[in-house]
């Protein structure tokens, strides 16, 4: 398998210009190229893993706050089956699945496009970080358009707002407090991902990322990829409820 | 979409140095494009077997237990989990210390779920010496109002309950004045026993025990 090193690329002099053997600081070559790591890092190598590392502690705190969210669905289910059956059958397992399909497909997306910018094949970086942006849009347009609006309009709504005159059984106002409160902060960390892929495919189009540097689609990448993972768990849990 | 034909030889261009530790890991298109396949998949096959055990129970009137369709649904998450997190987030050529990181939190998750799991399946055992059961009912719109409303009304009846059936609460080893809603074990009394009874009760909620209630002996744990 191909692997590269960005070990002695820029830096590796501790960020001083001019003292690289390959030139990092010849304005004619792009940006990735003649990036220096920041002046705290050793070079690159050590900046990425740094980086890297920050990422996955940041992702750390984001599996522990949707496990909350997780652990109010289990207890409330564990109390009130009926009512999380009966709520579930308000959604339309269809949309969930359109949905889970999107964003499955972003997943790879992104994945590709880090390995587009390893490979500097600069077109199809972004296009694929396009892509991914286009996908969380999709993704927010089903959501509230075809789903959100609906229950809004039902009245199916959490905690006080909740209106829906027609319920099965009791405790069913829990159900939709956990549907709008897990889908909710899930969404908003869709919104939070397509303004990072703005920058990203900004930075993209000036040429910023590439085999030497490419930290920003990384990092972005793996956070999106908890976006997904997320959903994946909440798709069977709040749409295949029978 | 991939410009993969060219990537050997850029790949290759920057690895000239070759530190001795480690390079950053360009995953194949080949594989991205598999793991998505397998991914796809997995999310067919769950909303198969949801679908088919929801027909099953409808047109056959055979119902799967809800714990199996849980354990399923819940396996096959797991799964996809896993091929994101080795092949997209690249957890198999990274650095172990993220993986350390992952899996840590794992276990983190794991006891906050595991020790909420054995809190809310050993409810029983304390609601006996709260005196006041969870009730149905905590959005206040349907049931019987806010839990304190049903609380001072749950205090007033067992108040009166206790005033009638002192007798029977002591033949019994009633614990407390207040008395229970559940029958109470014969267990005898014992001062881990008596003790939460009023150290849980709110002040102003149990009336105060009169002197004529000789179960006011066992709430000191005699």
């Amino acid at each position: 398998m191909a692997t590269i090193d960005l070990g002695k690329h820029g830096g590796g002099n501790g960020g001083l210009p001019g003292h690289d053997h390959h030139g990092a600081d010849d304005l004619s070559r792009p940006y990735h190229e003649r990036y220096h790591a920041a002046h705290h890092f050793e070079d690159r190598e050590h900046e990425f893993d740094a980086v890297k590392m920050g990422v996955w502690l940041f992702l750390a705190t984001e599996i522990l706050l949707f496990s909350g969210m997780f652990c109010a669905y289990a207890i409330f289910r564990l109390m009130y089956p009926e009512a999380f059956v009966n709520g579930s059958h308000h959604l339309d397992w269809r949309w969930g699945l359109l949905n889970t399909v999107i964003l499955l497909m972003s997943s790879y997306w992104v994945a590709a496009a880090v390995r587009h910018a390893q490979t500097n094949n600069q077109k199809w970086l972004q296009i694929n970080v396009f892509l991914t942006f286009l996908a969380g849009l999709a993704f927010l347009i089903i959501k509230f358009v075809f789903e959100y609006a609906k229950k809004y309009k039902e009245g199916l709504l959490p905690g006080k707002f909740y209106s829906f005159g027609g319920d099965a059984t009791a405790h069913e106002p829990l159900w939709w407090a956990i549907y709008w409160g897990a889908t909710g902060i899930h969404a908003s960390h869709v919104i939070v991902g397509m303004g990072l892929f703005v920058w990203v495919w900004l930075r993209s189009r000036r040429g910023h990322f590439g085999p030497g540097h490419y930290n920003a689609v990384e990092g972005v990448g793996l956070y999106w990829h908890i976006v997904d993972i997320v959903w994946i768990f909440l798709f069977p849990m709040l749409y295949l409820i029978h | 979409m991939s410009g993969s034909a060219h990537t050997a030889g850029h790949a290759a261009g920057y690895t000239p140095h070759g530190h001795g530790d480690h390079g950053h890991t360009i995953v194949p298109i080949i594989t991205l494009r598999l793991v998505l396949a397998s991914l796809l998949f997995f999310t067919v096959l769950t909303v198969f077997l949801s679908r088919g055990e929801a027909w099953l129970s409808n047109f056959l009137n055979f119902d799967i237990p809800q714990w199996v369709n849980v354990v399923i649904a819940l396996s096959i998450a797991t799964v996809k989990t896993a091929i994101v997190v080795l092949y997209f987030m690249q957890l198999k050529y990274d650095n172990p210390l993220n993986a350390m990181i992952f899996i840590f939190t794992l276990l983190t998750v794991a006891f906050f779920l595991g020790f909420t799991m054995i809190d809310l399946g050993n409810r029983q055992t304390i609601d006996r010496f709260k005196g006041v059961s969870i009730s149905p009912g905590g959005t206040g719109l349907r049931g019987d109002g806010p839990i304190t409303v049903r609380a001072q009304e749950f205090a007033r009846l067992e108040g009166h309950h206790a005033h009638h059936h002192a007798a029977e609460h002591v033949e019994r080893g009633g614990l407390t004045t207040a008395g229970f809603r559940t029958p109470v074990p014969e267990i005898g009394s014992s001062p881990q026993y008596a003790r939460p009874v009023r150290g849980l009760t709110l002040p102003g909620l149990a009336p105060a025990p009169t002197s004529d209630v000789s179960g006011g002996h066992s709430a000191n744990g005699h």
